[in-house]
This record gives structure tokens, C-alpha cells and sequence, in this order.
């Protein structure tokens, strides 16, 4: 997977994610992205929800001729055929397609197996003996196993799919060559898998994908084939991430919660929101948000921002917005007003609910199976696996 | 179960939007564009205060991503859409 990067020793050490400190939510301002491209970083709760639903906002534009650099290195998202690169019509086609396989009810569905695959894991780890890495046994393994059952790909080797997530995202480790390599064989098993189950149907969601598609007029066999490429990868990373980071928290900072979020399903689910909301993903070296393009001038937030400007939704900024939050984490408090960690507006993210969902029951089956459960080394000298985007522990040496 | 034309439901229903809940992602407002409008603030309204019963609106409902839109028989509040 992506090289870890200690740091130097001349540089301090990385501090965990939940204890980054936020801006001040405030008017749009303009910053730059690495590439030198001015962007205006919207960071208001209000502000950023309504710029993530505003049509006057696009995806696609990011990626015309004429738009300014916004990545060091093209990776995969920025495939123009990726459903978070289209917009209007031609999205919500395709976005329809799989809406229905995602709704909260349906992946409620999914529950009962979800929580075999944790307790499988779980069994795995106990089996290993105290002490034991985590994230290893634990974390890295879990979204691949529910996002493989789901698309029916217990076959398929994890070495190679996280090989092909590597290369795709990966800002350093790879020549341009290597990293086109890698993608055209993505791409040919992600044609083959469609091919496969247009064939021959099963109950697994690329055989209803794909039937979908084929029942609905306008969607390509590009888009399809990056849509189920994307839907491989896409909540792999991003849900190890959160997993990691809220460990990192619930066994540090926030010890206090442990015997509660394994004492009951109700009380890990809401801490697993807070936690989605509050503990970011990354550090944002990249750009500082979600980033969209305006295709018109629009006023937002009282600032007037001109056509053509490339504008980053700081979702992690509003997510601690005063006016909406109270300080800190109040673990076990529901969220009134929805987090913006999964985004708003057309792209609000497909799998939410699914990533709810396993990192619900992951919190509480770990505090439930290791109520003693704790961090054998101090936060400060966890190792960190910095991806382009996520930052999470590599490893977490755990004792029970 | 669906509410479905047909079934005795015809002009009867309320449309209801979470307008907290909502994440305005405009599914619903693309599967039933007679019913739902995206409103300026970027969530969902119900276009009028009844509705009558379609497959477009019933799949509004089965569409959101939040559970914000549901719809209900406006004589007694029961829920009709999205049902399991
Ligand atoms: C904690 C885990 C996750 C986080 C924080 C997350 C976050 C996000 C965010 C912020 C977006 C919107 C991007 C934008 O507007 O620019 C998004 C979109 C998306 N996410 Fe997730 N995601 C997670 C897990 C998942 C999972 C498990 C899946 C799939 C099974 C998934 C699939 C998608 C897809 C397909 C989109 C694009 C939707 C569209 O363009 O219509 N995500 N995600
Ligand atoms: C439908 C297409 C996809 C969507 C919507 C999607 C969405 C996302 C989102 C929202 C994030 C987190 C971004 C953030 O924190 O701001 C992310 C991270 C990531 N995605 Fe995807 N993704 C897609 C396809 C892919 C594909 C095709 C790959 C790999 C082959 C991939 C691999 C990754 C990796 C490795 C990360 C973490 C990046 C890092 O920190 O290194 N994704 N994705
Ligand atoms: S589908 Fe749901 S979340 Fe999306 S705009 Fe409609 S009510 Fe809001």
C-alpha cells in the first residue's frame, strides 16, 4: 500500500488527527492549491452546504481544457468518466443506477452479515493473544472484506487491489508509466467483472448494477465499468481511515467512552457519528477541501466569486463551525444538524451509510470483545501511513 | 406495498421534507419533478401542499439518502413511502 513517511528526525512528530486544530470558520478567502492555482476556501457550515448544492458549482469543469492545475499528479479521480466528475443530468443517470442499492433501508439489509465479518475479525485477533497490531488484523481488513462480499469478489486477491488503490493515488512511489500500467489492468478487470455477471447474474450488487445500467438509456459502458472500478476502491481507504483515527482517540483522549461504545449498539452509533464528524481524515496538504469550479459568478457567504474559480468546501472546517457544534466530542450526544464529512448536494457520498455502518459495529464488537483493551505505546510515537489525501496509523499496538 | 395509482390514495397524500435531515442531493426532485423542487437553499420542498399517488413519487421517497422525504395518506399522517 502507499509508502509510510516517518518523520524526520529533525521534524516534530505528527500529532494524532483528533487533536488538529481548526480554523475559525469565517467569509470565503482565497488561498492556493500546491499547484499554484488560486482557490477560494469556503469554510461556514451554511456556507458549505450550499455551495456543495448549488448546480452553479460543477465537477466537470475542474477537468476542461481550460481549467487550472489543481493536482501535482493525475490519479484515478480525476477519470472524467468517474461519477464524481459528472454533473447535472448525465449524473443523476448514473447516480440512480446505484442510488437504490444504498439507502439507508438497504444496507440495514446488510447488517446481521457486517457484523459476521467483525466478529470473524475479532476472532482473529483474540486467536493472535494480546499483544497484537490492530489495524493490521483489524481495521485494514475489514472494508475490504464487506466492499468483496457485496460486489461478489471473494476471489479476488487483495494484494493486487491494493497494489491497483496504490498506484492510482499515490502521489510519489510511482513513474506516470507504471501508474498507467496499473490503471489499464484496473480497468480490464473492472470490464471483465461487468462482462461476467451481464452473463451471468448473482445476487451480488455488480450483477444489479449492471443490470440497472442496462435498463437505463444514456449510461455508458465507460461509466459502468469506472463506477464498479470506483466502488471497489472507493470506501476502502476512506473507511480504514476513520476506523484507525477513532481508535487512535477512543484509546488515548477519549477512554472514557470505551465501556459505553461496547456496552451498547445504540451508543456506539452515535459515537461513531460524532467521531466521522470531528476526528478529519487527513491533513488537507492536497487541497484544503472538496473541490468544485464555478461556472458562473456566484455570491456565497457574502463574497462575490468570479466564473471560472476553483472553490474547496472545507467540510472539516464547518464541521466544527461554533455556530452549529459545541466544543469538543461529545461522544454520545446525537448530532442535530447532519456532519458534512460525507459531503452535500449531488455527490453527497454514496456509501455513507455503509461506512456508518461498519465503523458502528467495529467500535462496539472491539469494546464489547476487549473492554481492557488499550494502546501499548504513547500516542506521539505512532507511525503514520500518509496516503495522497488520509493520514492513519500504519500500525497500532494494542494489549487486553 | 407501494403507493401506486390506483389504490383508492389518488390526490390524498402529504409529502414531507426533514429540511434538517435533507442533504439536497435533488434525487428526489429528478424522480419527481411534478412533486419535489430543489429550493434555493439547496433542499427539498414539496411543490404542493397534496399530492397524488405515482411510481415517480414513490421512488422519490425509496431514493433519498437521508430518509428526509417521506410521504404519508394526508387524512390520518400513516407513512406510504419508502416502505421496506
Ligand atoms: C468514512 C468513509 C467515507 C467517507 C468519509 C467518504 C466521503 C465522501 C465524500 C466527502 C464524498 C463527496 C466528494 C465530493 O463531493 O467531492 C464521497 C463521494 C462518494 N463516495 Fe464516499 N466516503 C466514505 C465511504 C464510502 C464508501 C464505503 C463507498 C462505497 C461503497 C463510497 C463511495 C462513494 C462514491 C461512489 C462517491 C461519489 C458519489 C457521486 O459522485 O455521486 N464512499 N464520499
Ligand atoms: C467513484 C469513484 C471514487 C470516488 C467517488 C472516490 C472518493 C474518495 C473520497 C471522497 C476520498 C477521500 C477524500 C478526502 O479525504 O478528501 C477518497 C480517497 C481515496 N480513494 Fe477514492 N474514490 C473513487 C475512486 C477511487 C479509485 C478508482 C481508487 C483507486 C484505484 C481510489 C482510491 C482511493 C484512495 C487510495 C484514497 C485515499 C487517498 C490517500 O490518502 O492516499 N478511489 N476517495
Ligand atoms: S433525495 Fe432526500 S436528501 Fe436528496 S434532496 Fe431529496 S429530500 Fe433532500
Amino acid at each position: 500500500m502507499t509508502t509510510a513517511h516517518p518523520a524526520a528526525p529533525d521534524m516534530p512528530a505528527l500529532v494524532p488527527l483528533h487533536c488538529l486544530r481548526h480554523a475559525e470558520p469565517g467569509p470565503p478567502r482565497l488561498a492556493a492549491l500546491p499547484t499554484g492555482t488560486p482557490v477560494w476556501v469556503v469554510t461556514r457550515h451554511a456556507d458549505v452546504r450550499r455551495l456543495l448544492a448549488d448546480p452553479r458549482f460543477d465537477r466537470a469543469s475542474l477537468f476542461s481544457p481550460d481549467a487550472p492545475a489543481t493536482t501535482l499528479v493525475p490519479n484515478l479521480l480525476d477519470d472524467p468518466q468517474a461519477m464524481l466528475n459528472l454533473d447535472g443530468e448525465e449524473h443523476q443517470r448514473l447516480r440512480r443506477t446505484v442510488q437504490r442499492a444504498f439507502t439507508p433501508r438497504s444496507i440495514a439489509r446488510w447488517r446481521p452479515w457486517v457484523g459476521s465479518v467483525v466478529e470473524d475479525l475479532l476472532d482473529g485477533l483474540e486467536a493472535a493473544g494480546s499483544p497484537a497490531d490492530v489495524v493490521g488484523a483489524f481495521s485494514r481488513s475489514l472494508p475490504i472484506a464487506v466492499i468483496s462480499r457485496l460486489m461478489g469478489l471473494d476471489g479476488l486477491d487483495h494484494e493486487r487491489l491494493g497494489r491497483w488503490s496504490d498506484h492510482a493515488l499515490s502521489a510519489t512511489a510511482y513513474t506516470a508509466e507504471e501508474i498507467q500500467q496499473a490503471m489499464q489492468e484496473f480497468g480490464r478487470f473492472g470490464q471483465q467483472l461487468v462482462d461476467e455477471r451481464r452473463k451471468d447474474p448473482g445476487e451480488d450488487l455488480v450483477s444489479s448494477l449492471v443490470e440497472a445500467a442496462d435498463r437505463t438509456e444514456g449510461v455508458t459502458e465507460a461509466q459502468l465499468v469506472s463506477l464498479v472500478c470506483g466502488l471497489v476502491v472507493a470506501g476502502h481507504e476512506t473507511t480504514m481511515t476513520s476506523l484507525g483515527n477513532a481508535l487512535v482517540y477512543l484509546l488515548s483522549d477519549g477512554a472514557d467512552g470505551w465501556a459505553r461504545i461496547g456496552g451498547s449498539e445504540a451508543d456506539a452509533a452515535a459515537a461513531a457519528e460524532q467521531l466521522l464528524r470531528a476526528v478529519p481524515l487527513g491533513d488537507q496538504e492536497t487541497a484544503p477541501g472538496l473541490l468544485r469550479r464555478a461556472v458562473e459568478d456566484v455570491e456565497i457567504g457574502g463574497v462575490l466569486i468570479p466564473a471560472g474559480s476553483v472553490v474547496a468546501a472545507d467540510a472539516r472546517t464547518a464541521n466544527h463551525d461554533p455556530a452549529v457544534y459545541p466544543d469538543g466530542i461529545p461522544l454520545f450526544d446525537p448530532l442535530d444538524t447532519p456532519s458534512l464529512t460525507f459531503g452535500a448536494g449531488p455527490h453527497h457520498c454514496l456509501g455513507a451509510w455503509l461506512a456508518r455502518m461498519e465503523l458502528e459495529l467495529a467500535l462496539h464488537g472491539l469494546a464489547r470483545r476487549f473492554p481492557a483493551l488499550r494502546l501499548v505505546d504513547a500516542p506521539d510515537a505512532i507511525e503514520w501511513r500518509r496516503g495522497l489525501l488520509t493520514r492513519s496509523p500504519l500500525r497500532l499496538t494494542v494489549a487486553w | 406495498m407501494s403507493a401506486g395509482a390506483g389504490d383508492g390514495t389518488a390526490g390524498g397524500l402529504e409529502v414531507r421534507v426533514d429540511r434538517i435531515r435533507c442533504v439536497g442531493t435533488g434525487l428526489c426532485a429528478a424522480a419527481a419533478p411534478a412533486d419535489v423542487l430543489l429550493g434555493p437553499d439547496g433542499r427539498a420542498v414539496p411543490r404542493h401542499a397534496r399530492a397524488e399517488a405515482s411510481e415517480r413519487l414513490t421512488e422519490a421517497a425509496e431514493m433519498c439518502p437521508t430518509e428526509a422525504l417521506t410521504v404519508h395518506l394526508a387524512a390520518t399522517g400513516e407513512l406510504v413511502a419508502p416502505l421496506d
